[in-house]
C-alpha cells in the first residue's frame, strides 16, 4: 500500500507539472505561484465537500457537493485566481521581476489562509474528506487507495494526451517562439500577452485539478503542507525529465519522487540524527540537478523540435493543386508541369555555403 | 509617382533629453524600393520602430493604407501587412529553421488553444498547403537541408537568408529591412540585393535603412536622408551628390563610393 501512496502522490504532482512546464517550458516565465494554485485547488475542494464547519473550527461556503462537482468548481476558482495574477504579472514583468511578484502574490496568500481563520481555519486546515464515495463503490479501504490510483494515473493519461496535442500544435510553436524571441514575434503579429496569458490559465486549470485529487489523496489541509519550496522540488522534475516536453515531465516527476525521495528513506538514519535523511534528499535533488546541467542539459528527453519529415527531395515533381496556388502567390513562379522556378527568385544558383560567417567585409 | 503607402508626418520622439526624431516627414510610394539612410543616431532606426508600433511617437502621424497607426501596438500593425526586420537577425533560437518560416506564414486562425485542442486534424491537414509553400521558400533561400536544424545552429548568413525566408513567407505590403547588410559578406551581399528585388517585383513595398550607399544605389527607387531626426533630403540616389545638406552630414564622403 506504502508504493501505491507514492504513485498517487507522484501521479498528482505530474498532472501540476504538466501546467507548469506549459508556463516555465513552453513559454519560459519562472512561475512560483502554482503551488498556491494546488493549494487553492485542495482548499475549495474541502469547504465544498466536507459541510457546515463546527464551532470552533471556521471556514466558508461548507456545502455537501458531489466531490466530482466540488473539484470542477474549485478548478474554476483556481483559474479566477489565476486571471487576476496572470493578468498582472504576465503584462510586462518577465523573468526574476516574473518569479518575484508571482512568489509575492503567493506568499500574501498563504499569510492570508493561515492569519484570517474565517477562511480555512488559519494554520488548522480543514480536513474530513476521507476517501468520498467510498462507501458507494462497496469498497475497502485498501481497494479504494488502489482505485484512486487507477483514478490519478487515467487523469494524468487524458491532461498528458491533451497538452502533448498542445504541444505539437501551432498553439504550442507559437509560444515557444514568444518564449524565444518576443519582439520577432510580435513583429510577426502575435499577441505576446494573449499568448502567455492562455497557456497560464489553462496550466493553472491543470494545477487546481491537481488540488481536488491532492484533497481527496491525503484528506487534510492545512498551510504546513504547502510551501513555495514544493514548488522547486516539481521545477527539479522538469528539468531532470526535459523541460518543454511533455513526456519528459512526466518521466521526471516519477523519477524525482519516486526514485529519489522515496528510495532515500531506506537509507539508515542514525538515531541521533533524525533529521539527517531528509536532509541527505535535498541535497540529492541539488546534486541531481548540477549533474542534469551538466551532462543532458536538456533532461532526459529533450523538447521535440518542428521538424519536416520526411525529408523529401527539394523539387518533388508532382504538387497538389493547392500548394501550386500557395506557391504562385507566395511569388515563385510555376513553370509548365507544376514545377518550380529556382531560378524565380533570382538569386544565383550558386553554393549553399557561401550563405557564410559574418567576418566577410560589405563592399 | 503612386499614391503613398506609408505617410510620416511631423514625427518626433525624445528619450529624456535627447531629440531623436524632431519633425520627421516623408512619404514612401506604393510598389518602391526607399532608401532611409543618415550618419549614426540620425534617428532612423527610431523611426522604424515607431512606425511598427515598438515605440510610441510623443507627436506626429502616421498612416498605413489609410490607417493611423499611432498607438496601435506592434502585432496589430504586422497583421494589417508590414513585417520590420531589426539590426541583428532575431530568428526564434530553439525552433527549427522549417518552424521558424511557417511562423511567419502567419495562419493566426490555427493557433487558437481551444481549436487546437478540439480540431488537430483539420490544423494538421491546412497546415500540409502552408508546408509546402513554406518548402517553396526555402528552396528559394537555399535553405532546404537546413530546414531540420535549429535556428540558432545556422552562420550569421545562413540567418539573414532565414530573415528573408520568414519575410517572403509573410507576404507583406510593406517590408522595413533595419540595416539586412549589416556584417554580410559580398556574396550574400548581391543575393540579399536580388532577393529585395524579387520583392519589388511581387508589388511589395521595401523601406531599407542601410549604411551601404553602393548597395542603396543599386536597389533604391528613392533615397531619403535623415540627419539629426529631420529629413534632410529625397529624391532619387543621383541627385544627392549634389546636396550640399547631405555632403555635409555624410562629413563629405565621397556617396560614389560609399
Amino acid at each position: 500500500m506504502y508504493w501505491v501512496s507514492v504513485f498517487t502522490e507522484a501521479g498528482i504532482f505530474a498532472i501540476l507539472a504538466l501546467g507548469l512546464d506549459m508556463v516555465w517550458g513552453w513559454g519560459g516565465d519562472f512561475d512560483l505561484a502554482f503551488y498556491g494554485y494546488l493549494a487553492l485547488g485542495s482548499y475549495m475542494t474541502f469547504v465544498l465537500t466536507i459541510g457546515k464547519p463546527t464551532p470552533p473550527v471556521k471556514y466558508i461556503i461548507g456545502w455537501h457537493l458531489p466531490v466530482v462537482v466540488a473539484m470542477l468548481v474549485a478548478v474554476v476558482v483556481v483559474v479566477a485566481l489565476a486571471a487576476v495574477i496572470g493578468s498582472i504579472a504576465l503584462r510586462n514583468l518577465r523573468e526574476i521581476y516574473f518569479a518575484v511578484t508571482t512568489l509575492g502574490a503567493v506568499s500574501a496568500l498563504y499569510v492570508l489562509v493561515e492569519n484570517y481563520t474565517p477562511l480555512f481555519d488559519g494554520y488548522n486546515g480543514v480536513y474530513g474528506l476521507i476517501n468520498p464515495g467510498q462507501t458507494t463503490l462497496r469498497l475497502t479501504y485498501n481497494g479504494y487507495r488502489i482505485v484512486l490510483l487507477g483514478v490519478v494515473l487515467f487523469i494524468l493519461f487524458l491532461a498528458y494526451l491533451l497538452v502533448q496535442r498542445l504541444s505539437r500544435s501551432p498553439y504550442g510553436r507559437m509560444l515557444r517562439a514568444v518564449r524565444e524571441d518576443e519582439r520577432a514575434a510580435a513583429a510577426y503579429g502575435r499577441k505576446v500577452f494573449l499568448a502567455k496569458y492562455r497557456s497560464y490559465l489553462f496550466g493553472a486549470a491543470l494545477a487546481g485539478l491537481a488540488g481536488g485529487l491532492f484533497a481527496i489523496f491525503i484528506s487534510a489541509f492545512n498551510p504546513s503542507a504547502w510551501t513555495p519550496q514544493e514548488l522547486l522540488v516539481i521545477y527539479a522534475a522538469i528539468l531532470v525529465g526535459g523541460r518543454g516536453n511533455p513526456r519528459g515531465v512526466i518521466v521526471g516527476v516519477f523519477v524525482v519522487y519516486v526514485g529519489l525521495i522515496e528510495l532515500t528513506r531506506f537509507l539508515p538514519s542514525p538515531a541521533s540524527r533524525p533529521d539527517f535523511s531528509p536532509a541527505l534528499r535535498q541535497v540529492l535533488i541539488g546534486l541531481m540537478i548540477i549533474l542534469v546541467l551538466k551532462f543532458r542539459p536538456a533532461g532526459i528527453f529533450r523538447e521535440r523540435p518542428g521538424r519536416d519529415e520526411p525529408s523529401r527531395p527539394t523539387r518533388p515533381l508532382a504538387r497538389p493543386f493547392r500548394a501550386r496556388v500557395v506557391a504562385a502567390a507566395s511569388g515563385a513562379t510555376v513553370l509548365p508541369g507544376g514545377r518550380l522556378g529556382s531560378e524565380s527568385a533570382g538569386l544565383p544558383a550558386r553554393a549553399r555555403h557561401d550563405g557564410a560567417p559574418d567576418e566577410g567585409a560589405a563592399p | 509617382m503612386t499614391e503613398a503607402l506609408l505617410e510620416i508626418s511631423e514625427l518626433s520622439k525624445s528619450f529624456g533629453g535627447v531629440r531623436a526624431v524632431s519633425g520627421c516627414t516623408f512619404a514612401v510610394p506604393e510598389g518602391q524600393v526607399v532608401g532611409l539612410i543618415g550618419p549614426n543616431g540620425a534617428g532612423k532606426s527610431t523611426v522604424v520602430d515607431l512606425v511598427s508600433g515598438f515605440g510610441r511617437p510623443d507627436s506626429g502621424t502616421i498612416t498605413f493604407a489609410g490607417q493611423t497607426l499611432v498607438g496601435k501596438p506592434p502585432d496589430v500593425i504586422s497583421r494589417l501587412g508590414l513585417i520590420r526586420t531589426f539590426q541583428t537577425p532575431r530568428e526564434w533560437r530553439n525552433l527549427t529553421v522549417m518552424d521558424n518560416v511557417m511562423l511567419a506564414r502567419r495562419n493566426f486562425g490555427n493557433e487558437g488553444l481551444w481549436r487546437c485542442m478540439t480540431r488537430a486534424r483539420t490544423i494538421r491537414r491546412q497546415e500540409e498547403s502552408d508546408r509546402a509553400a513554406v518548402r517553396e521558400i526555402l528552396d528559394r533561400f537555399q535553405l532546404t537541408e537546413l530546414k531540420n536544424e535549429l535556428a540558432v545552429r545556422l552562420s550569421g548568413g545562413q540567418k539573414r537568408l532565414l530573415e528573408f525566408a520568414r519575410i517572403a513567407a509573410a507576404e507583406p505590403r510593406l517590408i522595413i529591412l533595419d540595416e539586412p547588410m549589416g556584417g554580410v559578406n559580398p556574396v550574400l551581399g548581391a543575393r540579399i540585393g536580388e532577393a529585395v528585388g524579387q520583392f519589388a517585383r511581387d508589388g511589395r513595398t521595401v523601406i531599407v535603412v542601410e549604411h551601404n550607399l553602393p548597395f542603396i544605389e543599386k536597389t533604391c527607387d528613392q533615397v531619403v536622408v535623415m540627419d539629426l531626426g529631420e529629413v534632410i533630403a529625397q529624391g532619387p540616389f543621383a541627385g544627392l551628390r549634389d546636396n550640399p545638406r547631405v555632403v555635409d552630414a555624410y562629413l563629405g564622403m565621397d556617396l560614389g563610393h560609399g
